[in-house]
């Protein structure tokens, strides 16, 4: 009788045990998991911000203002030991409205490890919404257009010999002929194996942020 | 009568059992349930902060009285009302302006004002004055020096927290860092 119940308790203590053992990583999966989330919606509405703050300053600069010779932007911080020799954007050549933008994303979006950016060319000219798909929608690089910018911008710009180079055609606006606007992209994959949450967070969500900002009065 | 005896002692040994393990649960059941309240909470926060950030931003980039308006936005009523944005999303945190250059990080905010404080700081930077290039080089020179200034807005500090020490993040324990910012250049039409 003695022996039974004592065989009984044994086994509803390690009943508990394994419960416990159950439980609670499953709590702290969830946990972990939830508070992944919260990150990728707070990093989402961040590069939201800087993208539709980017496409919005390319009016601070005028359609004819190009840059001069040596001109450059944005040194990444992470790159070097040395701030000097960070990887920087080389602008010359190109609308100064790409440099604007180029300026405001860098400095608006905060540098995070955990973000691993699909980069690309920084100043693109001439999509078109009505466009399927392909470099007739997502328009074309300028000449002199680095290639490694977290953030790519498609504008409109006048050479000083009077050529213009369109922005994007959007014909959702002003119907049936459309207008040109500014468009910037970023596209990021959040990494949380490069975040403590690694231990419990198996996914790595690609994020994407489009803005469109349509000419203000005076650049119209 | 003996047999009552050890039923009695092995009922006592049960609840004694169970108190144990209420005792071991119930805080790591609290400290999740905290944090993931804190975790919402820091989202709902840091959201506040970036759309109060990059209207404040959009306003100060603005020419708030026309494109040819000579002074750019007051730099306080920017403030402002980023501030009055963000008094009514923080919990338990209060918001005070910045009162010189912006701060680097979210400790000289707590050193100047204490804890569970974040600062509002609107900065305009001029670019270089131009002046006469050297031979062969063409104007603009120095280079950059016809941008337009730039304003950089930023909110920083440190948020109150339920889960003390706050993952972890925290300076003093009981807060989360803040450090929101956005930099953009502005519009200036008048000399």
């Amino acid at each position: 009788m003695i022996r039974r119940r004592s065989r009984r308790q044994a086994g509803g203590d390690a009943q508990a045990i394994l419960e416990t053992a159950l439980v609670i990583p499953l709590m702290l999966l969830l946990i972990s998991n939830f508070i992944g989330l919260m990150v990728q919606v707070s990093v989402q509405e961040q590069l939201d911000s800087a993208v539709s703050l980017a496409a919005a300053s390319r009016f601070q600069a005028s359609e004819e203002a190009h840059d001069p010779a040596g001109s450059q932007c944005c040194p990444d911080p992470r790159c070097c030991a040395r701030a000097a020799d960070a990887t920087s954007l080389t602008t010359a050549g190109l609308p100064t409205g790409c440099r604007y933008a180029a300026e405001t994303f860098y400095g608006t979006m905060p540098v995070e490890r955990f973000l691993i950016w699909h980069d690309r060319p920084l100043c693109l000219t001439g999509g078109d919404s009505a466009a399927v798909s392909g470099p007739s929608h997502d328009g074309i690089p300028y000449a002199r257009s680095p290639s490694n910018s977290h953030v790519s911008c498609d504008i409109g710009s006048t050479d000083a010999d009077g050529t213009v180079h369109r922005g994007f055609l959007d014909h959702a606006l002003n119907p049936p002929f459309g207008l040109y606007v500014v468009t910037c992209d970023a596209t990021a994959t959040l990494d949380f194996s490069r975040t403590p949450l690694a231990w419990g967070v198996f996914w790595s969500p690609a994020l994407h942020a489009h803005a469109e900002s349509v000419p203000p009065p005076f650049r119209q | 009568m003996e047999g009552d005896e050890r039923v009695k002692r092995w009922r006592g040994r049960a609840r004694g059992q169970a108190t144990l393990e209420f005792a071991f649960a119930a805080p790591l059941f609290l400290l999740c349930l905290l944090g993931t309240i804190d975790a919402a909470l820091w989202a709902v926060q840091t959201s506040a902060a970036v759309s109060a950030v990059e209207e404040g931003a959009r306003v100060a980039a603005s020419a708030v009285n026309g494109p040819l308006a000579p002074s750019p936005p007051n730099a306080r009523d920017i403030t402002s009302s980023v501030e009055s944005q963000l008094k009514n999303a923080l919990f338990a945190t209060s918001v005070r302006p910045w009162p010189r250059s912006c701060p680097a990080t979210p400790g000289d905010v707590e050193a100047l004002f204490g804890p569970r404080v974040v600062a509002v700081c609107v900065h305009e930077n001029q670019p270089p004055a131009c002046t006469t290039p050297p031979a062969g080089v063409q104007p603009p020179y120095p280079l950059y020096c016809a941008d337009s200034p730039t304003v950089s807005v930023q909110v920083i500090g440190f948020m109150a927290s339920l889960v003390p020490p706050s993952f972890g993040l925290g300076w003093r324990g009981g807060e989360i860092p803040l450090d929101i910012g956005a930099t953009t250049h502005t519009l200036r039409f008048a000399p």
